[in-house]
């Protein structure tokens, strides 16, 4: 049986106008744990046999679904013409001999039994079939190709509506309707947590920690599993990620920078001795999701985008090899005793070297016995000392 | 505001905290910092932009307090301050209150009881007749 598969990636409609994007590439194309959503549903569709895909995006897609590219996979962007394109790639599948297409918009993931839900179309003798999750409707349809009407009805109506009555296939599978942050983070977790069908990319090199091709980490770095380390990623000394976080490819985490439960976002750069704590950051943005806030952070020294260009690395890293025997040969030969690299707990105690001539206050945990002597009206209280 | 004998200085922080406001601002409230222990409640309810600049302004004013054997608090912090306060890790370094005046308040509830009961009295007690 001839099974093809038509998939649907739009960021027009995730933008809301009074909330910052985490990102402007829509979540589907947002790699987390080293594969986006996107990529995820075609190894799936790969998976269950399904060899002829076509992925219409109304967004530049990024490289790495190109790379990924296989037989039968076209990619193609138009943002204006969008439901035109579906409308006209559903027909060309029909007249190329396809008998089912499955229709999937990308806004959720959801990792659908696709063999469970072509039999059930196939059992009902349905023309269109529609997924829900929880008694609400999931955006992939199962479509008889034969019925071209109904499946323009369905595209021309942004996939609200059809021209008939449908049977709906109840999925109690995975997931997630990556609606922002929160699901964002969740979704990594989920899949650092093994609660996903698709894996998370790259090497388990110890029990529940993931590293891809590239991925370094400086002398002092940690990495706790569950947790992830994408590739050509950077760890500095003493940076810590824990708890379900994922550094993705390209990004880098500063000298004595904890990461915890947060998604660092591909191509970041986080400054150093920063506490990162519950939030998505992509790029200039960070969303804490404990106080449900997302902020533009307009300092790189904190957060911002790590060197991307091909020639810029090149140059850079070119500047750093050439550079070191020199710069051991001054120390050797002027330099005084070589510098005490502060140990790990040390160098998470004190406040960021961002901050300057106020960098080096040592802040450490909270003295939660003496935090009841005070008054209620107190929002937070001073942590150093024993006061 | 005058809690106790001391007068605590309550300063209105701008919108956007960056080197060049962060400059400003530190001229501002020089003087009052300067003084023989001084108490500042900075007022954060309209920062909407912090970087690492402003932060370490901040730790400065609070330094600067601290060598006079003052003290610096922050109030009404807005959720985009917090977050950078949290990520550079200053904000466990600060008392933080709700609202300005919380903060001020803080200044007299910290004082050693035996001197409270003092200032109570002195407050309570009638006037000496004139001779």
């Amino acid at each position: 049986m001839d099974i093809r598969a038509l998939v649907l990636v739009r960021t027009a409609t995730e933008i809301l106008e009074d909330s910052r994007p985490i990102s402007p590439l829509p979540s589907a194309l947002l790699e987390v744990v080293g594969k986006s959503p996107l990529q995820r549903t075609l190894d799936r569709l790969h998976r269950f046999g399904v060899q002829q895909v076509t992925v219409i995006s109304d967004s530049i897609l990024p490289s790495n679904p190109g790379d990924d590219r296989r037989d039968g996979t076209y990619l193609r962007s138009s943002r204006e013409k969008f439901w035109r394109i579906a409308e006209a790639a559903f027909s060309d599948m029909a007249q190329e001999g396809a008998e089912l297409v499955l229709l999937i918009a990308l806004g959720g993931y959801a990792e659908v039994d696709f063999e469970r839900l072509i039999q059930a179309h196939l059992d009902r003798q349905a023309r269109v079939s529609q997924v829900f999750f929880e008694n609400r409707p999931v955006e992939i349809f199962c479509i008889s190709a034969s019925r071209r009407n109904d499946a323009a009805s369905l595209l021309r109506s942004r996939l609200a509506r059809c021209r008939i009555e449908y049977p709906f296939f109840e999925h109690n599978g995975y997931f997630n309707p990556l609606n922002g942050g929160r699901d964002l983070r969740q979704f990594a977790i989920d899949i650092l947590t093994l609660r996903t069908e698709t894996p998370p990319s790259g090497v388990q090199v110890r029990p529940g920690v993931w590293m891809e091709r590239g991925a370094r980490l400086e002398k002092g770095a940690r990495v706790l599993a569950p947790a992830f380390v994408g590739a050509f990623a950077k760890l500095r000394a003493h940076a810590v990620v824990t708890r379900c976080s994922s550094v993705e490819h390209h990004s880098q985490v500063d000298l004595g920078t904890v990461i915890e439960n947060s998604t660092i976002l591909p191509y970041c750069r986080i400054g150093a001795g920063l506490d990162v704590a519950h939030c998505v950051v992509g790029g200039e943005v960070l969303a804490n999701l404990r106080r449900d806030v997302t902020v533009e952070i307009a300092d790189s020294q904190l957060i911002g985008y790590a060197v991307t260009g091909t020639m810029e690395r090149f140059v850079t890293s070119a500047a750093e090899f050439l550079s070191y025997l020199p710069k051991q040969a001054w120390r050797g030969v002027f330099g005084k005793t070589a510098p005490r690299q502060p140990d790990i707990q040390a160098a998470l105690r004190q406040t960021s070297p961002v901050l300057g001539g106020a960098a080096g206050y040592e802040a450490p945990a909270c003295d939660t016995g003496g935090a009841e002597k005070f008054s209620s009206s107190l929002a937070v209280v001073r942590r150093y000392g024993h006061q | 505001m005058d809690t106790n004998s001391r007068p605590v200085v309550v300063k209105r922080m701008p919108e956007r905290l960056n080197a060049r406001t962060s400059r400003e601002f530190l001229q501002d409230v020089q003087p009052f910092l300067i003084t023989d222990r001084p108490q500042l409640v900075f007022d954060m309810s309209q920062v909407k932009q912090l970087d690492a600049a402003g932060v370490e302004m901040l730790l400065r004013c609070m330094s600067e307090a601290h060598k006079r054997d003052g003290d610096l608090k922050l109030a009404g912090i807005s959720p985009d301050a917090a977050v950078v306060l949290e990520l550079t890790r200053a904000e466990r370094l600060f008392e933080i209150y709700e609202t300005s005046t919380d903060a001020v308040r803080s200044f007299s509830g910290f004082l050693p009881n035996a001197m409270r009961q003092h200032l109570l009295h002195r407050k309570h007690s009638p006037a000496p007749a004139a001779a």
